[in-house]
């Protein structure tokens, strides 16, 4: 193994150049973990990229050699997407970061996979325009890895997933092809599997995203309840009065406490929950729709709006930086990702409660209200070796009630290695099966971010049932081989 | 045993919050050369791996600008933790020659204003076009570098040990005169003192302040910094003031920061000079400036101090001076201390960067409030061909105070 | 019959009963095939599927039929699978904005069992009398796709019979997941040729509290093109803007939606200093224009242009080319007169040609066997080799409507 990555190490230094190409133990340990520092590998080799032609190279030569190969971006994946192989090459694109074009008359951005998110907003901004989907970690976050994860963020409620905003992508195909999937293209929606299969069918090199004109009002307030079963009735009502705001994101006593300790948001004391409500939209919708919502959060016991960007800002901070703020109040925490349908919301945080009783773990919730996407942080001490183990098993108690309530076991931060083992309690084999065949078109030597979504490793195989010879219509003269 | 606190490093939860706000990584776009794969080469430290020249050069490569520490979520103390590991380089780790060498010059030179100010000569007569073309070629990489950076000297100015308040008294303050600062920016001293004194506080100026130890102290070589503070506690202290007012962004934020080996610098209390205007309040006459000015947040200020406000207020109170923000502003202009005697590379990458922002904005002026970041900066616009002046936030409230045209900023 | 093929209609009937021999009607543009059954549950399609699989029958599936006459001919059809009779809504939990459904309801209905609480599902319908397993598999879209997007886009979960009869799920009932892969985006515009969708969940949106259209009366096409840029760019964020040339002179209708519709609608006519508003849309609205159909999918910012290219190939090939759609998405109509089947294949490949530098794509949708002799009616395709690859994978036999997709596939 050692041979064949200093053989390839030697290959990529003649393609790259050396210092695009990452061979010291102590360096490549950097990057041994993604956002989610439970698991961790040290890769056999990095590779920085700047070209797609590049990267159809360093693949091309993986699959020549047989290496498993894993893309990177920014690494702040929460599901170890980009865990790397020790076996293998670790792909990063962090030095793609040119914002290739801003089309405004065409609502669109064509940029690098190393881009972050923000930047693309901030690129388009001066436009009035800017890329809607806002992932937490969006200042951060590179489009490559929203691709690969199919980033959400507070905003897609009304705005939608990574998904709904990629126009089109160029990729590497797992066999070093230069391909584009583009949405206008007829035939099966490849850019819209590709996007959220966490790196398994290919590496975007180049992405076209919708841009979203900035809207003519945004108006947020800040409700404080006395508990989450009050706030949730809030937004059960204005979910309910027809009402699509363009955020609705909720957060319980525990995780305002971490964000007051982290960024003093100073949200209104005594809260068991904050709501935080956001509108946007035409002038007039948002003043009316606004008028209804205040109706609607009739409980809260304070209600702030923010008069400016900056009072924006500031309710926002609270929720934006919750997660590393739990940091603050407990020496270790695991951040959960679960959906159930909205209207289970209730049942399932009363259930959380008393999980969280029986395991003696405390637990802070921060969730997108409006779509049912939940973020209970497990909080725990690491200096105790039981406490990761019970941390671990109320953690995954959590995702089964998510499926038990018909809900999903990541809303956001995808399967990766992390959750690849939960899988199954949610899919069947046949569901997973059917999966692997759309891996095995892509990758039939399993060498593209292997290891990742599936529960247990799965062969390709040849195409199964694939005529040999000559097909009769072929030979007839009635069809043509492609 | 290592003299990093692994509870610190502990408090990183690996989010990477803190890439985009780090010049290196904007530079290079690798992990290693991030906060999080630093506090990462920091952990494997820690965990028995012997600190390896590749190891050595990523803490090296650190501005120690700290822009990552407000950005992080988790409240992880960067600043402390790569204070501690250049500290444990410096311990545990051999240079090769050349950059021993080039440390003990810097170190033996920079932190003693008396060896500064007798570079004087020489460097004038190097600034000469036609002797600068011969010698130039000979000069070592790092000196060379060095020798750029070097502004026009100016004839030097002697302060007196006290200056008067104008008016009612107000306050008694003790004004720090810096290395840099007091060598090749004397006019900026000077500023500072009349500019305290028309707002009516006596200004008391010890002679033989030496060094505040912040190049020490950043560089891992605590023990020296702490002579140095210690000394400049008891000149102070002598002279009989407890607040003492800091014009040089990096010195206020190490002499704030304080530390166990530090203790006669400690009762006294250090206030950037921007930060002590705005607590006496405005009181002396603002004339009118009429000048489009961008002013630049020195990393250690803004990062390390949380100073972004008062400087803009200050500049704003001027009549007609209007005020500009530079895009990507809190991004470091590779000036950070010695970093462009050490990494002149990076730093050249990092001041060409920032000279384009600030040519971005079309001022006819660029405000700093430290030193280090306006010999850097101008040295990269003078590359760039750009003609722009850059003076001390001390220097544009001078010229307010007393009336001067706006031409007195621009030469 | 010959004794074969009664083993085989037995052996059918046994596993769905309503199976009947196949006539004229059920012709899959033009190929008719030898059986057509209408499987009761989602378990007789699979039992279908694996008989198939087993007897090496072609399949193609129907919903209404409404698109039948779309795509290619498949290469080999024996059985048509008529899933019109797995029609059930399965499950509306209107505070999850959710509904769950069989692929043979129609569009009409399910809306208005949906208003009765207040939502939708913000789908157009623009041939008509579609399924909703139709509309998956041929990912048709119309005006207000601007703001809601296309099938793909509220498609949340999917259940499918594979070739082999396998059932098999992805997705959910919520709209934010996304664990495993979304073989929904697959099956949406795959023209029954990866299986057979015998469920699907939506995601809903509140029906609007008040609907408005802006209808402009541009003196050219300039005009209409600049008017139409201002809407898009405007904050009064309509929610369709089309454009429309197939009724004589050109008309632009911009919809509004929300309790505020029309005094958004007003503002700008005020601004664009023309039209009036209405509560109605214009008749032409989301629908396709008559005669030979076709598709021209283009990027938003390449509008003025497209228009253009169109209207110089129509004058050059002596074509009457009626175009209705807006950014994005047109439609154009053209003769369905065989003996003009020379002239509008010639005028095909010209705008096939031509827009393929400017992006866009040109899918021929309706037209009779003469135009269809002259071109692919799809073109050249995007990622074609990928598309055969995953056809391989789930349909190693090539039984599902094999060629009737883009590619052969």
């Amino acid at each position: 193994m050692a041979d064949r990555l200093g053989e390839l190490a030697r290959r990529f230094t003649g393609l790259l150049g050396s210092d695009s190409v990452i061979t010291d133990p102590v360096r490549l340990r950097t990057y041994e973990c993604d956002g989610l520092t439970v698991h961790r590998t040290t890769p056999g080799l990095v590779v920085l990229p700047t070209t797609a032609e590049q990267i159809a190279a360093v693949v091309t030569e993986c699959v020549r050699t047989r290496t498993p190969y894993v893309a990177r971006g920014s690494g702040t994946g929460l599901s170890g997407g980009a865990l790397p192989r020790g076996d293998g090459v670790l792909i990063v694109t962090t030095r793609m970061r040119r914002v290739l074009e801003i089309d405004v008359v065409g609502r669109r951005a064509v940029v690098e996979p190393g881009v972050t998110n923000l930047a693309i907003t901030q690129a388009a901004l001066p436009h009035g325009y800017y890329y809607a989907p806002d992932p937490s970690s969006q200042q951060v976050c590179s489009i490559g890895g929203n691709l690969a994860e199919n980033s959400g963020g507070a905003h897609c409620l009304k705005y939608g997933f990574t998904v709904n905003h990629v126009l089109a992508a160029e990729i590497v195909t797992p066999d070093g092809e230069i391909v584009t999937l583009d949405a206008l293209d007829p035939g099966y929606d490849l850019l819209g599997a590709f996007v959220g299969s966490e790196g398994t069918l290919g590496i975007a090199t180049k992405t076209t995203v919708r841009l979203t004109r900035l809207p003519e009002k945004v108006k947020t307030l800040l409700a404080a309840f006395e508990s989450t079963e009050a706030g949730g009735r809030a937004v059960s009502a204005v979910i309910g009065a027809g009402i699509v705001p363009a955020a609705i994101e909720m957060m319980d006593a525990l995780a305002i406490e971490a964000a007051e300790a982290s960024v003093r948001c100073e949200y209104p004391p005594g809260a068991g929950a904050v709501l935080i409500v956001e509108l946007d939209g035409p002038e007039e919708e948002v003043a009316a729709e606004y008028a209804q919502v205040v109706d609607l959060c009739s409980e809260a016991f304070e209600i702030r709006i923010a008069a400016d960007d900056v009072e924006r800002a500031a309710i926002w901070k609270g929720r934006k930086s919750a997660f590393a703020a739990v940091g603050r109040i407990s020496p270790a925490y695991i951040v959960q990702d679960g959906v159930v349908p909205r209207t289970a919301l209730p049942e399932v945080l009363a259930r959380i409660d008393a999980l969280s009783a029986e395991y003696g773990c405390r637990v802070a919730n921060v969730f997108h209200a409006g779509d049912g996407n939940l973020h209970p942080l497990v909080l725990f001490d690491d200096a105790d070796p039981r406490a990761g183990a019970r941390a671990e098993e109320l953690s995954g108690a959590i995702l089964d009630l998510c499926v038990r309530h018909g809900g999903s076991i990541t809303g956001e931060h995808g399967v990766g290695v992390d959750k690849s083992r939960y899988m199954p309690r949610m899919f069947s084999e046949d569901d997973l099966d059917a999966m692997h065949r759309l891996r095995c078109a892509f990758d039939p030597w399993n060498l593209c971010n292997p290891g990742k979504i599936f529960p247990t490793p799965r062969l390709c195989g040849e195409v199964p049932g694939v005529r040999r010879g000559v097909h009769p219509l072929v030979a007839s003269g009635e069809a043509e081989l492609w | 045993m290592s003299g990093i606190d692994p509870e610190l490093i502990d408090d990183c939860v690996h989010c990477g919050f803190c890439l985009p706000a780090c010049p290196t990584y904007l530079l290079w776009g690798e992990e290693m050369d991030s906060p999080r794969g630093r506090i990462n080469l920091m952990e494997q430290h820690v965990g028995g791996v012997p600190i390896t020249p590749e190891m050595a050069g990523h803490f090296d490569a650190c501005l120690g600008c700290m822009a990552c520490v407000p950005v992080c979520p988790s409240g992880v103390r960067y600043d402390l933790l790569i204070e501690q590991t250049r500290a444990e380089v410096e311990r545990s780790y051999r240079r090769p020659p050349w950059e021993r060498a080039l440390r003990t010059l810097v170190f033996h030179l920079f932190p003693y204003p008396r060896r500064l100010r007798l570079l004087r000569g020489p460097l004038r007569l190097y600034q000469h076009p036609g002797l600068r073309r011969r010698i130039r070629p000979l000069l070592p990489a790092p000196v060379a570098a060095m020798s750029e950076l070097v502004p026009p000297i100016r004839p030097r100015i002697r302060l007196p040990r006290v200056v008067r308040a104008r008016g009612e008294r107000r306050a008694v303050v003790g004004m720090l005169t810096g290395c840099v600062q007091d060598a090749f920016f004397a006019e900026v001293n000077s500023a500072t003192a009349r500019v305290l004194a028309m707002e009516g506080c006596d200004v008391i100026i010890p002679g033989a302040q030496g060094c505040c130890g912040a190049l020490s102290e950043h560089s891992g070589r605590a023990e020296e910094a702490a002579r140095f503070s210690d000394r400049l506690g008891e000149v102070f202290t002598r002279a009989g003031v407890d607040a003492v007012v800091v014009n040089a962004a990096g010195c206020g934020s190490s002499l704030k920061e304080g530390s166990p080996l530090r203790e006669r610098a400690a009762p006294l209390a250090f206030h950037d000079l921007t930060e002590f205007l705005m607590e006496l309040g405005p009181r002396a006459e603002r004339h009118p400036l009429p000048l489009s000015v961008a002013y630049h947040d020195a990393c250690h200020l803004a990062h390390a101090q949380g100073i972004t406000a008062q400087p803009r207020t200050l500049l704003r109170q001027i009549p007609g001076l209007t005020l500009r923000e530079i895009p990507s502003g809190q991004t470091c202009c590779g000036s950070a201390g010695t970093y462009n005697l050490f990494q002149p590379d990076a730093a050249r990458e990092l001041g060409d960067l920032k000279a384009a922002n600030v040519r971005s904005t079309g001022v006819d002026l660029l405000v700093s409030g430290n030193p280090g970041c306006s010999l850097q900066i101008a040295s990269a616009l003078s590359r760039a061909g750009v003609r722009l002046p850059v003076a001390h936030t001390a220097q544009v409230l001078d010229a307010s105070l007393r009336g001067l045209s706006r031409k007195a900023l621009r030469a | 019959m010959v004794t074969a093929d009664r083993g085989l209609f037995a052996a059918l009937s046994r596993v769905c009963p309503d199976v009947r021999e196949a006539t004229e009607d059920d012709a899959i543009t033009g190929v008719i095939p030898s059986w057509t059954a209408a499987p009761a549950t989602a378990a007789e399609a699979a039992a279908l599927m694996r008989l198939a699989a087993h007897h090496d029958l072609a399949v193609t599936a129907r919903g209404a039929g409404t698109k039948l006459d779309w795509g290619n001919p498949p290469r080999r059809a024996d059985l048509l699978v008529d899933l019109g009779n797995l029609d059930g809504i399965l499950e509306h939990q209107a505070g999850d904005l959710v509904v769950r459904v069989q692929p043979g309801v129609r569009l009409d209905p399910l809306a208005r069992i949906l208003a009765e609480q207040g939502q939708q599902l913000a789908l157009d319908d623009p041939v008509g009398g579609a399924t909703v397993g139709g509309t998956i598999s041929t990912a048709v879209c119309g005006p207000r796709r601007l703001r809601y997007g296309a099938p793909r886009d509220l498609l949340i979960g999917v259940t499918t019979v594979l070739a082999d009869g396998t059932i098999t799920r992805s997705g959910g009932k919520v709209i934010k997941n996304v664990a495993g892969y979304d073989l929904g985006k697959l099956f949406t515009g795959a023209f029954g040729t990866l299986g057979l969708v015998v469920e699907a969940v939506f995601r809903l949106h509140p029906l609007p509290a008040a609907c408005a259209w802006l209808i402009l009366n541009p003196a050219d096409r300039a005009t209409a093109v600049s008017a139409m840029r201002t809407l898009l760019h405007s904050q009064a964020a309509p929610s369709a803007i089309e454009w429309d040339s197939a009724q004589g002179p050109p008309e632009v209708a911009a919809l509004f939606e929300g309790g505020a519709a029309e005094s958004r609608a007003a503002a700008l006519r005020r601004s664009l200093g023309d039209g009036r508003t209405s509560d109605r849309p214009p008749p032409w609205w989301g629908t396709h224009p008559d005669g030979t159909l076709i598709e021209v999918r283009f990027p938003v910012g390449r509008f003025s242009e497209v228009l253009g290219e169109i209207d110089e190939a129509a004058r050059d090939h002596a074509v009457a080319a009626r175009t209705r759609g807006g950014f994005g998405l047109l439609h154009v109509g053209v003769s369905e007169d065989p003996a003009d089947a020379p002239d509008t294949a010639a005028f095909i490949m010209r705008i096939r040609g031509n827009l393929a530098a400017l992006g866009g794509v040109v899918i021929v949708r309706r037209a009779a066997g003469a135009v269809r002799d002259r071109v692919d009616v799809w073109g050249p395709g995007g990622a074609v080799r990928l598309m055969r690859r995953v056809k391989e994978r789930f349909d190693p036999q090539g039984l599902l409507s094999p060629g009737r997709l883009v590619g052969g596939v």
